[in-house]
């Protein structure tokens, strides 16, 4: 186990210096000098001359980019241009917002999207397993953004009952669960289909599988049989399935942070990219990416320990 | 597992039933405005953007302050003050009530050390103009503060009303440093700075000691909303959902679009303004090929239909402008000639001119056409008029090249000379504000982005400042406004309203004009139910 672990880590190295290369080539691509948004608009051009030298923009994008990196092995992400706070500071008051809503989003929408794609696998064929892809085609093909206007267009505007400008306070108090709901359930539609989608197929395999025949067999209920024997075996690929949704989960909440101004990293990511504060943009990508390979491990730790055969070979 | 779901969605479809009154409600006594936009810092003498002032304003003070009227100075900090008949010595009196935030009394070596960092050259503050050509600020002793210029400054009153001269604590700032501004701010307004996130939310708390406040307010002790929080949206329509469902009780940050359905609104009342002085405009540089011919931007302004602008951008909300201030600021000349919209004239002009109209339908002169570059902000606003504006041209033969780019970068590409045309808003008080901000030799490059360079304007600048009497600044400034008008150095397009949406729970109050910031100090805002 921790050997697959180690191996797992290792093998996420690259992958973050490559994400940390293509963002820092991104926002150079971006037509701005932020030595002339730090000096502001009324500076003389010897003062932004002067601004480029410090920040070490005047030498070869390499270069930078070499320096960047030392930096942010030191754990120096560099200080926001706009806020004049350092970058790790502004990061750690977005994450917690950023966490509650992937959690708030996930402890309904994962629940629900399997309950939703055992009860299709059960009565294959009929209506209600009908009804259920109905759901999830749906879900998968409608984009985050839509969702989301429609629901503040109704649930928020026209019949006054959720807020959606932004966080109310702790999940723990009423205004705070009042505030999550909305982006939490706009999140959380999105992600329902594709979990009941793939939850049914696995259950339909698992269903025609010899132990369930033997659990039939044996006179267990129904119900027993597709609790204890089809879920535990079914849940192995739905789990895969969640850890590659991530990256849509976070992509997603970037655009469910901007619809409802929920403070997060999301918003946050899009804001510095809008106002041209480099480091801050820098520094959000990377934690996005982070969380991404964060929520790859943990997938791939819960794949061990849902089938031990994957420890043997992998 | 099915348990689980049933208890999920069932607490999900409970909260949202239970959460109804309570979202609409919002808290007690909580004011949420919505904004569009933030600043990137609020340090009065280095922020020069309407986001910054509007907080300002409300947690800092000013030695005198401006009427509704946007013209009649009333007392600040200052309880009274005398002009020396030169003109070059202003005596301030200040009352010796008035504390900061963290309960330190103000005395008026607070006010000499605001003042002095405003026109100190190390302070950089791109506003330091405003303070006139100081000689000196002393403190004569703890509540009297002697103000001397090296040459009169009629508009020193009104700059002074300004929250770039507002009063702030030394101590603060040089705790502070770069800080200041930025992680905290001693101020003496009726509200304190609470806590900034940038880009999210800013909150204010109530100044409980606060009783120094203007007498243009009914309020004459300390605020009576608890706290208040500005709160950064920047869609438009999300903000007029949020007034409509009451999770903001006020703002001025409204779409033009969603007036009629607020004023519909049972829930909901529009506060609105006479003299609303922020007006939008393109200038053109005056020395560029093409739009050096004066008959091409004469031709150009009349092309141009801010009435159809107005109506069809602006759901008939704004005022048309064919001047370049407001007719309702101080010292507009009523003798300057509108220039109306009339696009066979503007043909004429330019055919008299000699600009030949080819075969593509745009015009040329000596082999050169008439395809100026206007540079301009990104943003719905400036790409609609922009768009209105190169229909327009189209009209007439010219050919408009628009290029719009993001408001951290536009500032320094209109710094250049690159463009031939560029789009700008601004806020002013009076016709000297403005002037003297646009039109100086000077100014060039920026903010004389025109290159007007003109002996005869700095000197009617320069009588209009020094004026020692109304008539003789209002005759100067008139001239110089009638000069320009007639060179068409500028485009004017509409000024814009002030209209406030606010809550019926709040206690009527007036909208007001300075710096096109509505609530001002914000002490009439008051929760009735």
């Amino acid at each position: 186990m921790l050997n697959h672990i180690a191996q797992r880590v290792a093998m996420s190295v690259p992958v973050l210096l490559g994400v940390l290369l293509f963002g820092f080539l991104l926002l150079q691509l971006v037509p701005a000098d932020p030595a002339a948004i730090v000096a502001g608009p009324t500076a003389t051009p010897e003062l932004v001359a002067q601004i480029r030298q410090d920040l070490g923009l005047d030498r070869p994008v390499f270069v930078q980019f070499g320096i960047y990196l030392a930096r942010v092995l030191q754990g120096d992400l560099g200080v926001s241009l706009i806020s004049n706070t350092s970058v790790i500071a502004e990061l750690g008051e977005a994450i917690g917002p950023t966490a509650e809503l992937m959690f708030a989003c996930l402890v309904w929408a994962v629940p629900l999207g399997i309950a939703l794609g055992t009860i299709a696998a059960v009565y294959r064929g009929r209506l209600l397993d009908r009804v259920v892809i109905a759901i999830s085609v749906a879900g998968v093909s409608t984009p985050v953004f839509f969702i989301g206007l429609i629901l503040m267009q109704y649930i928020g505007y026209h019949w006054g009952l959720l807020p959606f400008i932004g966080r109310g306070g702790p999940l723990w108090s009423l205004d705070g669960l009042a505030a999550i709901a909305l982006p939490a359930l706009t999140l959380g539609l999105v992600f329902i289909g594709p979990i009941a989608r793939m939850t049914r197929t696995a259950a339909l395999e698992v269903l025609s599988a010899d132990h369930v025949r033997t659990a039939r067999a044996k006179g267990l209920s129904e119900r027993a049989v597709v609790m204890r024997h089809v879920l535990r075996n079914a849940l192995i690929p739905v789990v895969t399935l969640i850890g590659l949704q991530a990256g849509y989960l976070l992509g997603g909440a970037v655009v469910t942070e901007t619809i409802y101004s929920w403070p997060g990293v999301g918003r946050l990511a899009v804001g510095a990219i809008l106002a041209s504060d480099f480091p801050l943009a820098q520094g959000a990508i990377l934690v996005l990416a982070l969380a991404f390979l964060v929520i790859n491990l943990i997938v791939d730790m819960l794949y061990a320990v849902l089938d031990p055969r994957v420890e043997k070979h992998g | 597992m099915k348990h689980l779901t049933s208890i999920a969605t069932g607490a999900l479809l409970g909260l949202t039933a239970f959460a109804g009154p309570a979202a609409a409600q919002g808290s007690n006594n909580i004011l949420t405005i919505v904004r569009e936009v933030d600043s990137d810092r609020y340090d009065p003498q280095r922020s020069t953007a309407r986001g910054a002032s509007e907080v300002i304003f409300m947690m800092a003070d000013t030695l005198v302050s401006l009427d509704h009227d946007m013209s009649t100075i009333k007392p600040g900090i200052a309880s009274s003050w005398t002009v020396s008949p030169d003109g070059k010595t202003y005596t301030f009196k200040l009352r010796n009530d008035v504390s900061f935030c963290d309960g330190k009394k103000m005395t008026a070596q607070d006010v000499v050390y605001s003042m002095k960092r405003w026109i100190d050259p190390a302070t950089r503050s791109p506003v330091r103009w405003r303070a006139g050509k100081v000689d000196d600020i002393v403190a004569t002793d703890d509540f009297t503060v002697e103000y001397k210029l090296t040459a009169p400054f009629s508009e020193l009153l009104y700059q002074l009303t300004q929250s770039f001269a507002v009063i702030i604590d030394k101590a603060n700032v040089e705790a502070l440093g770069a800080d200041f501004g930025v992680k905290g701010f001693n101020g003496t307004g009726p509200y304190c700075w609470g806590e900034w996130k940038p880009r999210n939310e800013f909150r204010l708390k109530k100044h409980a000691a606060y009783k120094w406040g203007p007498p243009i307010y009914e309020n004459k002790g300390a605020a009576q909303i608890e706290e208040i929080v500005w709160k950064i949206v920047p869609e438009e329509n999300t903000r007029l959902a949020a007034v409509m469902t009451g999770q903001s009780q006020v703002t001025q940050y409204v779409p033009y679009s969603g007036l009629s359905q607020i004023r519909a609104n049972r829930n909901l009342k529009l506060v609105d303004s006479k003299e609303a002085f922020w007006t939008y405009f393109v200038g053109f540089k005056i020395d560029k090929e093409g739009v050096n011919d004066p008959a091409v931007r004469r031709a150009m302004v009349m092309a141009v239909d801010q009435k159809a602008i107005a109506e069809n951008l602006y759901f008939g909300e704004v005022e048309p402008a064919y001047s370049y201030i407001s007719s309702e600021a101080l010292d507009w000349n009523k003798a300057v000639t509108p220039i109306k919209t009339n696009v066979a004239e503007a043909n004429r002009i330019l055919d008299a001119a000699g600009w030949v109209k080819g075969a593509d339908g745009f015009r040329a002169k000596d082999g050169k056409k008439l395809s100026p570059i206007v540079y301009g902000f990104t943003g719905s606003t400036w790409q609609k008029l922009m768009e209105a504006i190169q229909g327009d041209l189209r009209k007439i033969g010219v050919d408009l090249r628009v290029q719009l780019f993001d408001a951290t970068i536009a500032w320094g590409k209109m710094a250049t000379q690159e463009f031939d045309m560029f789009g700008m808003s601004f806020p002013y008080i009076s016709a000297g504000d403005a002037l003297n901000l646009y039109f100086p030799s000077a100014n060039a490059p920026t903010p004389n982005r025109m290159n007007w360079k003109d002996p005869q304007t700095d000197e009617l600048l320069n009588k209009g400042i020094t004026a020692l009497n109304d008539a003789d600044r209002a005759a100067a400034y008139g001239e110089v406004l009638k000069k320009v008008h007639e060179a068409a150095v500028w485009l004017p397009l509409y000024h814009e309203p002030m209209k406030i949406a606010a809550s019926a729970r709040l206690a009527p109050f007036k909208a007001h004009n300075i710096y096109g910031c509505g609530l001002y100090k914000g002490l009439d805002l008051k929760f009735v139910r």
